[in-house]
């Protein structure tokens, strides 16, 4: 990038100055146009489903890679019974649901999966929705008002963050998952109607919400919280319900959101909560009503992963031996892994952001698939990449991994000094 | 246009940002978020008053402000120049 593009972000181009909203700024489309080479990182094309090593479509052809930017935690998205189920599904119900939850979209098989999920997540009642992020945004929407207070993590999701704004809710952020901040925010809204956001694993952070602390303050304030477990549920708990359940913090959280496009592998999202308070987001979050519901496929694929889940619980203990061993090597390279304690680990550059895109292709070309984060996403001098650890990444591709990256990394950061001295 | 004037653009978008501010009131050695401004608010009050006096700076550039005053010397000295941030 040119000094100039690297001065910008996508933090500068939100509010439009041209004559029509049907015109993106100029100065945005100059923008996109000067940091094409370090942005075609982005929206990158598989070539086979994704797993601990892909193919990656190139100009010139297609390209192996170790992939390590899969939401897909626990390796189910090539599980053979899930596809089974899927495909009988698709014989049995069709390609689509053909109407809204409320109205026709319901199945015997979305019945099925609504009660696994209750039973899952120990609350009486669940309501899905056809897209996580949009689960998300209309349970924020649907809960809080104008006049409502939201308090919320610094860093917790967009999909709440935007729900919020679409509801009209004033939004109070307290830094992240800090209580002393929390009890400071909660004070100051004394009085109105208030409610905690917060995620349970924390996507670019890869740390977790720490439930006991926070709903210790919340409890002190008679303030209910809801947990958004979107990257944690079935990989966190002992019985994968989420860092709810991790906490043992089941009966102090009023709304369980999680997501079915992660570890599950397939899509969607869920919320858990009281029969009533279900039977309320049922009609106010417009999310779940006014629109299709999930595909019955879908909708089986994910039942049959909570089946699974039962029997191969090898997967989590994997999955996390697998994190531990990872974040444990990037640090012993003196790698700055941030505040991770999970599968997701960030390996942060700092506030060098060409030098975050000419580390993305480098890393790429020698076989290490993993995601830039930039700002606006994270904080200016947090530029970081986004590496995830899959129950399936062997240790001799995670060895791999990291060879690329001791390779490649290490010295490109040490010759700027951005690197911490190696841990012995 | 004067260092005053831009200060008043800058107080009128966080006014009407912030529930109950009444723009004669800000001090411009406090920061937005010392008016209860978060951070969605602060780009909104940024990018308004960018916009009204048509002006761009990056927002990398503006995350090394701690309070109004900074934001408005420096809205204040590309308004007076050439409408664009100096190069290094």
């Amino acid at each position: 990038m040119s000094w100039e593009a690297s001065q910008f972000s996508l933090a500068d181009f939100y509010y439009s100055d041209s004559d029509s909203p049907l015109t993106p700024p100029a100065d945005y489309v100059a923008w996109r146009r000067d940091t094409a080479w370090a942005t075609s990182l982005y929206e990158p094309v598989l070539c086979d489903p994704a797993g601990p090593i892909n193919r990656l479509r190139t100009a010139t052809g297609e390209q192996r890679v170790i992939n390590m930017t899969s939401y897909g935690y626990l390796g189910l998205v090539r599980h053979p019974k899930v596809i089974a189920a899927a495909k009988q599904a698709l014989d049995d119900y069709g390609t689509g649901a053909c109407g809204s939850p409320i109205l026709s979209g319901k199945s015997t098989l979305y019945q099925a999966l609504e009660i696994k999920l209750s039973a899952l997540t120990g609350y009486p009642a669940v309501l899905l929705f056809n897209s996580g992020f949009g689960g998300a945004l209309g349970c924020a929407a649907g809960l809080m008002r104008k006049g409502d207070v939201a308090v919320v993590d610094a860093r917790a999701h967009i999909s709440m963050v935007d729900g919020l704004k679409v509801g009209g809710a004033k939004i109070a952020f307290f830094e992240h998952n800090s209580a002393r901040a929390l009890d400071e925010v909660l004070s100051a809204h004394n009085g109105a109607r208030r409610l905690i956001f917060v995620d349970g694993l924390y996507s670019m952070d890869g740390d977790l919400a720490d439930l006991p602390a926070l709903i210790a303050v919340a409890e002190s304030h008679g303030v209910g919280i809801l947990v958004d477990e979107a990257h944690s549920f079935l990989c966190c708990g002992n019985t994968g319900g989420g860092v709810v359940e991790h906490f043992g913090m089941r009966a102090k959280v009023g709304v369980q959101y999680g997501t079915l496009s992660k570890a599950f592998s397939c899509g969607g999202g869920f919320a858990a909560a009281s029969t009533d308070l279900i039977d309320y987001l049922r009609f106010y979050a417009n999310t779940y009503g006014f629109t299709c519901a999930m595909p019955p496929s879908v909708v089986a694929a994910a039942s049959a992963v909570i089946d699974v889940m039962q029997t191969e619980t090898w997967r989590r203990a994997q999955l996390w031996e697998n994190a531990a061993y990872f974040r444990t090597q990037l640090q012993s390279l003196g790698i700055n892994t941030g505040e991770s304690t999970s599968y997701v680990v960030p390996i942060v550059v700092g506030e060098n952001r060409a030098l975050l895109y000419q580390l993305g292709h480098q890393l790429r070309e020698h076989g290490l698939f993993v995601t830039p984060v930039d700002y606006p996403t994270v904080a200016l001098d947090q530029a970081r990449f986004r590496a995830s650890v899959t129950a399936l990444h062997t240790r001799a591709l995670l060895d791999q991994a990291l060879q690329i990256i001791e390779d490649v990394f290490v010295p490109a950061m040490r010759e700027k000094g951005l690197l911490r001295a190696r841990a012995m | 246009m004067t260092r005053e004037e831009v200060l008043a653009v800058v107080a009128r978008h966080l006014a009407s940002s912030v529930d109950g501010l009444d723009p004669k009131t800000i001090d411009p050695m406090r920061s937005m978020k010392d008016y209860g401004a978060n951070s969605l608010d602060i780009v909104e009050v940024v990018s308004g008053a960018m916009r009204e006096l048509k002006v761009k700076v990056p927002r990398t550039e503006l995350n090394k402000l701690t309070n109004l005053d900074g934001l408005v010397g420096l809205l204040y000295d590309i308004k007076s120049n050439t409408g664009e941030l100096a190069k290094p």
